[in-house]
């Protein structure tokens, strides 16, 4: 199934970019944008045959995550005070459908906010928005989407996995999104095989039992999600970025944070800053996917002149996101066959003559090993 | 002496509403059973709740049936009380099944594959009916599951200890396990996980006691072990035996494993998908 765009700060031009059409879906946020804007970028990305929108309400964090959501009809004025009951959430819910009703998106997200804990009675709570979602959108042209908040720790715990799947499988709706929340350093891959294989294992659950998952927010770990089975991942251009966000899930402010450009390298499964990416390529470390990206020729040019390429970063790793996401998903490479590839590179760089070593300490390419690990033994975690 | 201590109260309801009062037929932990006669020669059945059993559990039992109205499941004729000698016990008349229940037909030897079919078939339209009300049964074993007569279908009843998933759960969360027969009980039903009870719980049931009437042997049961073994095998969520899982691909049950499944994600998610599994496997017959 063909990537989503994770629509995030200042890149709603990046859904239009003629180099990043390979995008089959866009994930719209409220949190971003006032009502107005999506309108206008429904109307836009309606002209394209078989895309598909979906509005995601983002009331991750209603309290301390604002921006725009307070310009939207179903953001509630007294989420200080609220005891985020049931009946509150349904008010929310109602009101939810009706603006997804006025905008006209393919579909929308049941709300979920993420807890300061994780028990059964959340997701219970979040089976019971979707549902309810379900009912009201019952007959319309909007589908429902159930969303899943689930903690990468909690994941960790035996056998959590089934059992939140089995709660969320409950919901009357197939198709869902999840969002995963970890505490993983922004500027790191996700590297612990026990939350990977505890995540894999939810999305196998999940579409094993019959639900198509969409995963948000992903970063190059994407390719351990659609190993899981994920039908559709998302991402947008701050995952290329993330090592300058606050966190995983957050966004940085308007300033962008001091960006620098990164390429990300298909051999390597990892970010490469420009001198690193100039002594890999000396050594022709660098991919054919990277060959046929599009953005690498107009980076590697760039490079010389002195120009920044900050923006083009995002669209290189964006464009290797969808065109990866596409190979995974047909079967003409595997996530095993990229990370065994990866592994020998960095192999390669280790080995190196002379030596390539990394701007960055961190960025040695550990992460690997745990993905290779958690591919292997994720069928086995209980 | 008679073995049913609510005999005597079981006549008075009888004269009181004018049946001829029959025999005692069962009897389970909150209730005993009797059959009876009305004026016009229809059978019935009289349950007469034992003193001091929990009165929301007996009204959650009233409310799921009245609630149900399926020919699989046991239909509720009246609802009412007696005051004997100072007490007062609530009663329930259904219909009478005269093909006795399962586990009598179980007495007479193990049914055969159509048998399984069909009585298969008549209880997934029951729990698809009882999952449409928001209900979990909570009990589906042989000894509540009846047959209208001789050929009839297969009906289930007894909802003592049904689960209303619209209100809020009787059992306590602090409980090891929740309330249920457990050498037919899911696993989740065995560790009292409140939050994966649905719908599914009764699937798992259904299909223990499915194995129990066709193979003889609980699915999860090793060889040599015993039924506290098996039980624990399910409450550790172990996975059915190696045995049972052959013989029912043998004989071409597939759906039959599915309904095993440990974790109730793995079962089949909605009844209408059991249904269509379920009758898939007639071929094999």
């Amino acid at each position: 199934m063909p990537a989503f765009h994770q629509i995030g700060h200042d890149s709603k031009n990046l859904l239009f970019d003629e180099g990043l059409n390979r995008f089959g879906g866009a994930i719209l946020s409220p949190l971003n944008y006032k009502p107005d804007d999506v309108v206008d970028q429904l109307t836009r990305l309606k002209e394209r045959e078989n895309f598909v929108t979906l509005l995601d309400p983002h009331l991750y964090r209603p309290q301390s995550e604002r921006m725009c959501l307070p310009s939207w009809d179903y953001y509630p004025r007294d989420v200080e005070t609220a005891d985020f009951t049931p009946v509150w959430w349904a008010g929310i819910v109602h009101k939810l459908a009706e603006t997804a009703l006025k905008l006209g998106p393919t579909a929308v997200a049941s709300p979920a906010i993420v807890p300061k804990t994780f028990p059964d009675e959340f997701y219970l709570e979040l089976v019971q928005n979707g549902n309810q979602l379900e009912s009201v959108l019952r007959n319309t042209p909007v589908k429902p989407t159930q969303t899943i908040v689930a903690s990468l720790v909690d994941l960790t715990a035996p056998q959590r996995a089934m059992s939140i799947a089995s709660v969320m499988s409950k919901s009357r709706i197939e198709d869902c999104l999840l969002v995963l929340i970890g505490n993983t350093d922004p500027r790191r891959e996700l590297a612990d095989p026990e939350e990977l294989k505890g995540a894999m294992k939810l999305i196998a659950a999940l579409e094993s039992g019959g639900q198509r998952v969409t995963v948000a927010s992903c970063s190059s770990e994407m390719i351990l999600w659609k190993a899981a089975g994920a039908t559709n991942c998302a991402t947008g251009k701050f995952f290329n970025l993330r090592r300058f966000t606050i966190s995983r899930f957050e966004e940085p402010d308007s300033s962008g944070g001091g960006q620098l450009g990164y390429w990300f390298e298909e051999a390597l499964l990892g970010f490469l800053r420009q001198s690193d990416l100039l002594r890999v390529n000396a050594q022709k470390l660098l991919s054919d996917a990277s060959a046929g990206n599009p953005f690498s020729q107009q980076i590697l040019e760039n490079i010389p002149a002195q120009k920044a390429w900050v923006a083009l970063g995002w669209r290189h790793f964006m464009y290797w996101f969808a065109d990866a996401e596409f190979r995974l998903s047909v079967g003409s490479v595997s996530a095993d066959d990229l990370v065994t590839a990866a592994d020998a590179t960095w192999a390669a760089v280790e080995n190196s003559k002379p030596k390539i070593f990394m701007e960055e300490r961190q960025n040695n390419g550990d992460w690997v090993r745990q993905w290779r690990r958690a591919l292997e033994e994720f069928p086995y975690f209980e | 002496m008679s073995a049913y201590v609510l005999e005597s109260v079981a006549k008075a309801i009888c004269d009181s509403v004018g049946y001829d009062f029959g025999c005692g037929i069962g009897q389970g932990a909150f209730k005993e059973t009797f059959s009876a006669t009305q004026a016009d020669g229809v059978r019935v059945a009289v349950k007469v709740l034992k003193p001091g059993c929990s009165a929301e559990r007996s009204d959650r039992e009233v409310e799921a049936m009245k609630r149900c109205a399926h020919p699989n499941v046991a239909a509720l004729l009246e609802l009412s009380a007696i005051d004997v000698d100072g007490a007062q016990y609530p009663f329930i008349i259904e219909a009478f099944m005269s093909g006795g229940t399962l586990e009598d037909r179980l007495g007479a030897g193990l049914i055969s594959r159509s048998e399984l079919l069909k009585i298969g078939e008549a209880l997934i339209c029951a729990v698809d009916h009882i999952a449409a009300q928001e209900l979990v049964h909570r009990d589906f074993k042989p000894a509540n599951i009846m047959f209208v007569d001789a050929q009839g279908d297969a009906v289930i009843g007894d909802f003592g200890i049904v689960r209303d998933l619209r209100r809020d759960s009787l059992t306590q969360t602090y409980l090891s396990s929740g309330p249920g027969t457990p050498f037919f009980a899911a696993p989740e039903q065995l560790t009292n996980d409140k939050a994966l009870i649905d719908w599914r719980t009764d699937q798992f049931a259904l299909a223990v006691t499915l194995v129990i009437a066709h193979f003889g042997f609980h699915p999860y049961q090793r060889d040599g072990e015993n039924d506290s073994q098996a039980i624990s095998r399910v409450a550790s969520r172990s996975g059915p035996s190696p045995t049972f899982v052959q013989m029912a691909a043998q004989i071409e049950l597939p759906a039959l494993i599915k309904m095993l499944a440990p974790w109730p994600v793995e079962r089949f998610r909605t009844p209408s998908m059991l249904l269509n599994a379920w009758r898939a496997q007639r071929g094999g017959d």
